[in-house]
C-alpha cells in the first residue's frame, strides 16, 4: 500500500465518521425544533433585564451582565428540554439555546448553555455578541445549517419557533472529537 | 516576624546611587520594602526619604519566621561576577536561602520592576547585563536573602557575610542576625487565600513540562506533583491556596471530583482515583511533609459541587436530584471520614453567575433576593447527606457583595461561611461581631496589588481583617501571570507566582510580594499572641497609627445611603462614589509596614 493510498484511506475514514455525526447531530437538531416552545424561550429573559441588556457605561462596565435576569420556571422548562435532546446524541454533546437581540446591527446572545461547555460560536463571558452569518440564515430561512468552524467541532443550527408560526431563536447542537475535560473549567 | 535594619553607607545618600558607589563592583542591602530597578535605584512607588543601600545590614527576627532583604549587586561597566553568602552555623538550624530577581518589563510605562524570585544557589557566578533577563545597560542585579530562623535557634547574636567577586574587586556586606526568644504561633492570625481556577493553565504555563509528557500530561504524576507544589509555595508562605474546580454550566475537571455512575437512585462514584491522587496528600498533609512549616492538611477545599453535580440539574425539583445529591454526598462524607481526611473544611460554595447562562439563579455574588431559595435548598439536602455528628467538617460557603447585610440575616444557620466584599464589609461595623458570635468563618475579599503599587500595599490585605476582627482575606487571582510576564507584564495584578518552567523549576516561583505578605503574616500572627497580656484595642490603635498614622475609627467608613437602597437598583458607579477616599489608605507608603514590624518586635523584647 502507498503512502498516498494510505492517506487516502484515512481521510476518508474521517470524513465518513464526520458524516456519521454530522447526521446524528442533525436528527437531534430536527427534533429539537419540534420540542422546544417559543413562547416559553421569549419569556425567559426578563423585562427589566432586557431593559439593561444594550446599555453602556463608562464608568460600570458590568452594568449590562450585573442587571441579567431570567424567569426560572422558563429557564429551568427549556433546559431540561435542551438537556433531554442532548441525551439523543450518540456521544457527549450540548444543545444551547440562542435568541437574538433587537437591535441594529443585529446580534444575538446564547441564553442557555450546557455541562460540557461546548460552543463554537460563543465567545467565553460574552453577554451577547454579533450575529453570525450563520445563524442569520436560520432565522430568516428556517433552514437548518451544518458549521464546521473549529477544528473536531461540529454544530447543527435548527430554528426554534412560536405558537404563531414565527422563528423567534435557535438550538445550536454541537459535539467535538476529542472533548478538552479541561476546557472552561473556571 | 522581623526587622531590617540598614546602616546607610556614607556614600549613597541619596536614591540614586551616586557615580563614586557605580564606579566599579559594589555590594549593597535594601529592606525588603525598598525595591530595587536594574539601574541603581529604587523603584519610584517605594522612594521615600532616607531610602538608600547600605553596607551594614542588622536583621532582627522572632523564632520559627523568616527575615528577608535585598542584596544588591553593582557591577557599573558590567562584566562577571560571584556573589557568595556564607551559611549560617550548621547546629543554629538558621538557612539562608537566595533568589535572583527577575526585573520584569512593563512596556504600558516603560519601567522595569523586580518580581518574580528565582532560587540560585552560591556562589551564584553571573554578567551584567544578565543575558537571560535582556536589559540594556543593566548595571545592577538584585537578590532576595530569606532567612529562616527555626523554633528551635538559640536567642542571640549571628553572623554571617555576603562576598562579591568582580574586576578584581572583593567587596563584603556582613551581616548581622538577631534572633529573639518569643517564637511566632505555627497558626496563623488571619488566612491570606489564593485563589484559582481549574487545572487547564498549567499546561500554557509549563510548555517544557507539557511536550515532554504530551497526552499523558494531565493525568501524569508530574501533574498532581505541580498541583501541590502550588499549595505548597502558599503554605510555605503562611497561605492558602484554592483551585475552583467546575465551570459556570456545570463542568467538573475530572481531578476534582470522583467519577460518578448511574442516574436517580443508582447514581454512585464509581472510581476515587483521580480526586485521591489530586487531594490524598493535600488532605493528610504529607505534600507539606519537606517545607518549614511542617507537615498539615490543608484547611479549606472546595467541594466540586454545583447545580449539575453530583445530581443532574435534569432532575432539579424532582425527588431524582435529591437521591442523586443525597447518594453521592453521603458517599464522599464516608470516604472522607474513612480516610481521616476530618481537619479540612470542605466547602460548599457556588461559583456560577446567571449571566454566563449555565444556571437560573447566581451562586456567587447574589444581586436578586428570590436567588436565596437556592440557597435553602441545598442546605436542606446537605443535612441529609451529612450525619449530624460526621466529624468531617463541612461549611456552606457564600461569596457576597450586593445584598450581604441581608443575606446575613436572611440565610443566618444556613450559610457559615461569608466571603465579602472588602469595600462594602467596611460599611456593616456590627457584622463582625454579628458572624462570629454564631461561630460563622468570615473572610474579605478584593484582587491583588500590581508591582507599580508601593510594595507595602499588599500588607493592608493582611492587616485590614486583624483589625476587623474577622479570619482572612482571598485574593481572586493569584495563578494568573499573564501570556507574557518577563518582557511585557500587565503588572501582576492577577499573580503571585510565577511558573519556574522558564528556568528548568517544575513548580510555580515566589514573587517579591509573596515574600512582603507573608512576613506581613508572620508579624501580625506574633502581634496576636501578645493579646495574651495585651488589650486587643490598644494593639490595633498602635498598629493603625505605626502604618498610616489613623485612628481606629477611620478603618471603618461610615454606612452610606446607599446601603439602604434596594440593591437592585444600584451601580457599580454608585458603588464606587461611596467608597472611602482617605488619602491615609490611598497613599500609604513603602515602609507603613516596617513601622508595625518594629512594633512588634518592641513588643517581642518586652516578652523575652
Amino acid at each position: 500500500m502507498t503512502f498516498k493510498f494510505a492517506l487516502l484511506l484515512a481521510a476518508t475514514g474521517l470524513f465518513a465518521q464526520q458524516d456519521n455525526r454530522s447526521s446524528a447531530l442533525d436528527r437531534v437538531a430536527q427534533v429539537a425544533t419540534v420540542m422546544i416552545d417559543g413562547d416559553t424561550c421569549r419569556r425567559i429573559q426578563t423585562p427589566r433585564s432586557a431593559q439593561y441588556f444594550l446599555q453602556t457605561d463608562a464608568r460600570d462596565p458590568w452594568r449590562a451582565s450585573d442587571n441579567f435576569d431570567v424567569n426560572d420556571a422558563a429557564f429551568i422548562e427549556t433546559k431540561k428540554t435542551l438537556m433531554r435532546l442532548a441525551r439523543l446524541c450518540p456521544e457527549a454533546c450540548d444543545v444551547n439555546l440562542w435568541m437574538p437581540v433587537p437591535s441594529n446591527p443585529p446580534r444575538i446572545q446564547i441564553l442557555i448553555r450546557n455541562v460540557h461547555e461546548m460552543s463554537q460560536f460563543w465567545t467565553w463571558g460574552d453577554l451577547h455578541q454579533q450575529m453570525p452569518p450563520e445563524m442569520r440564515r436560520v432565522l430568516d430561512t428556517g433552514e437548518r445549517v451544518t458549521v464546521s468552524r473549529r477544528p473536531g467541532m461540529i454544530s447543527v443550527l435548527a430554528p426554534v419557533c412560536d405558537s404563531v408560526g414565527d422563528i423567534v431563536g435557535l438550538v445550536e447542537v454541537v459535539s467535538q472529537a476529542g472533548p478538552d475535560p479541561r476546557e472552561n473549567v473556571k | 516576624m522581623s526587622e531590617v535594619r540598614i546602616y546607610h553607607s556614607l556614600l549613597c545618600l541619596a536614591v540614586v546611587l551616586t557615580t563614586e558607589c557605580l564606579a566599579g563592583a559594589n555590594l549593597t542591602a535594601l529592606p525588603e520594602h525598598f525595591r530595587p530597578d536594574p539601574f541603581g535605584n529604587i523603584v519610584e512607588p517605594d522612594r521615600t526619604a532616607g531610602a538608600a543601600p547600605a553596607t551594614d545590614v542588622v536583621l532582627k527576627t522572632a523564632r520559627a519566621a523568616y527575615v528577608s532583604c535585598h542584596l544588591v549587586v553593582t557591577v557599573a561597566e558590567g562584566g562577571n561576577y560571584d556573589l557568595e553568602l556564607q551559611p549560617f552555623p550548621a547546629a543554629s538550624g538558621i538557612q539562608a536561602e537566595l533568589y535572583r530577581e527577575w526585573f520584569h518589563y512593563l512596556p504600558s510605562i516603560k519601567r522595569y520592576f523586580p518580581d518574580a524570585l528565582i532560587p540560585v544557589r552560591t556562589p551564584y557566578r553571573s554578567q551584567l547585563p544578565e543575558p537571560d533577563n535582556q536589559i540594556p545597560k543593566q548595571t545592577v542585579q538584585a537578590f532576595w536573602l530569606d532567612v529562616w530562623v527555626p523554633r528551635t535557634a538559640d536567642p542571640g547574636a549571628y553572623q554571617t557575610t555576603a562576598t562579591l567577586h568582580s574586576g578584581g574587586k572583593i567587596v563584603r556586606l556582613p551581616i548581622k542576625l538577631r534572633v529573639l526568644a518569643p517564637i511566632v504561633p505555627s497558626e496563623d492570625a488571619v488566612a491570606i487565600d489564593h485563589n484559582s481556577y481549574g487545572t487547564y493553565w498549567l499546561a500554557d504555563q509549563y510548555p517544557a513540562l507539557a511536550k515532554h509528557l504530551g497526552e499523558k500530561f494531565f493525568t501524569s504524576d508530574e501533574f498532581f506533583g505541580l498541583i501541590h507544589s502550588y499549595h505548597r509555595i502558599f503554605y510555605e508562605h503562611r497561605g492558602v491556596f484554592h483551585q475552583l474546580g467546575y465551570g459556570h454550566a456545570g463542568k467538573v475537571g475530572p481531578e476534582f471530583a470522583p467519577r460518578l455512575e448511574g442516574s436517580g437512585k443508582g447514581k454512585h462514584v464509581a472510581d476515587w482515583t483521580m480526586f485521591d491522587r489530586h487531594y490524598g496528600p493535600l488532605l493528610d498533609g504529607s505534600a507539606f511533609a519537606a517545607t518549614h512549616r511542617g507537615r498539615s492538611p490543608i484547611p479549606f477545599v472546595y467541594l466540586p459541587i454545583n447545580p449539575e453535580w453530583p445530581a443532574s440539574f435534569l432532575w432539579w425539583g424532582e425527588p431524582g436530584y435529591e437521591r442523586e445529591f443525597v447518594n453521592v454526598v453521603s458517599e464522599m462524607e464516608r470516604h472522607f471520614r474513612e480516610k481521616g481526611w476530618t481537619a479540612t473544611r470542605f466547602e460548599l460554595f457556588f461559583n456560577h453567575k446567571k449571566r454566563y447562562k449555565g444556571f437560573p439563579w447566581d451562586g456567587d455574588e447574589v444581586r436578586f433576593v428570590r436567588d436565596y431559595s437556592y440557597f435553602k435548598e441545598y442546605a436542606r439536602l446537605m443535612k441529609l447527606a451529612v450525619p449530624a455528628d460526621s466529624p468531617v467538617k463541612f461549611v456552606f460557603r457564600a461569596d457576597v457583595s450586593w445584598t450581604m447585610e441581608r443575606q446575613f440575616k436572611e440565610l443566618a444557620g444556613i450559610i457559615n461561611f461569608w466571603v465579602c466584599g472588602g469595600g462594602e464589609f467596611g460599611w456593616y461595623d456590627y457584622a463582625p461581631k454579628l458572624l462570629k458570635d454564631r461561630g460563622d468563618i468570615v473572610w474579605i475579599y478584593g484582587g491583588t496589588p500590581p508591582v507599580t503599587e508601593p510594595g507595602s500595599h499588599v500588607t493592608t490585605d493582611v492587616l485590614r481583617p486583624w483589625m476587623w476582627g474577622i479570619d482572612g482575606f482571598v485574593h481572586w487571582q493569584t495563578a494568573s501571570p499573564g501570556d507574557d510576564p518577563w518582557f511585557h507584564s500587565d503588572g501582576g495584578g492577577e499573580a503571585l507566582v510565577y511558573p519556574g518552567d522558564r528556568f528548568g523549576i517544575e513548580a510555580p516561583i515566589p514573587s517579591i510580594r509573596l515574600k512582603i505578605q507573608r512576613n506581613a503574616v508572620q508579624d501580625i500572627t506574633l502581634l496576636d499572641s501578645f493579646l495574651r497580656t495585651k488589650k486587643y484595642e490598644r494593639l490595633k490603635a498602635e498598629v493603625a497609627r505605626r502604618f498610616n498614622d489613623t485612628a481606629l475609627d477611620e478603618w471603618r467608613t461610615p454606612r452610606p445611603p446607599l446601603a439602604d437602597r434596594n440593591p437592585e437598583d444600584v451601580s457599580n458607579a454608585d458603588y464606587e462614589d461611596a467608597m472611602p477616599k482617605n488619602p491615609k489608605f490611598t497613599g500609604i507608603d513603602a515602609a507603613a509596614w516596617q513601622r508595625v514590624r518594629t512594633y512588634a518586635l518592641e513588643l517581642a523584647r518586652e516578652a523575652q
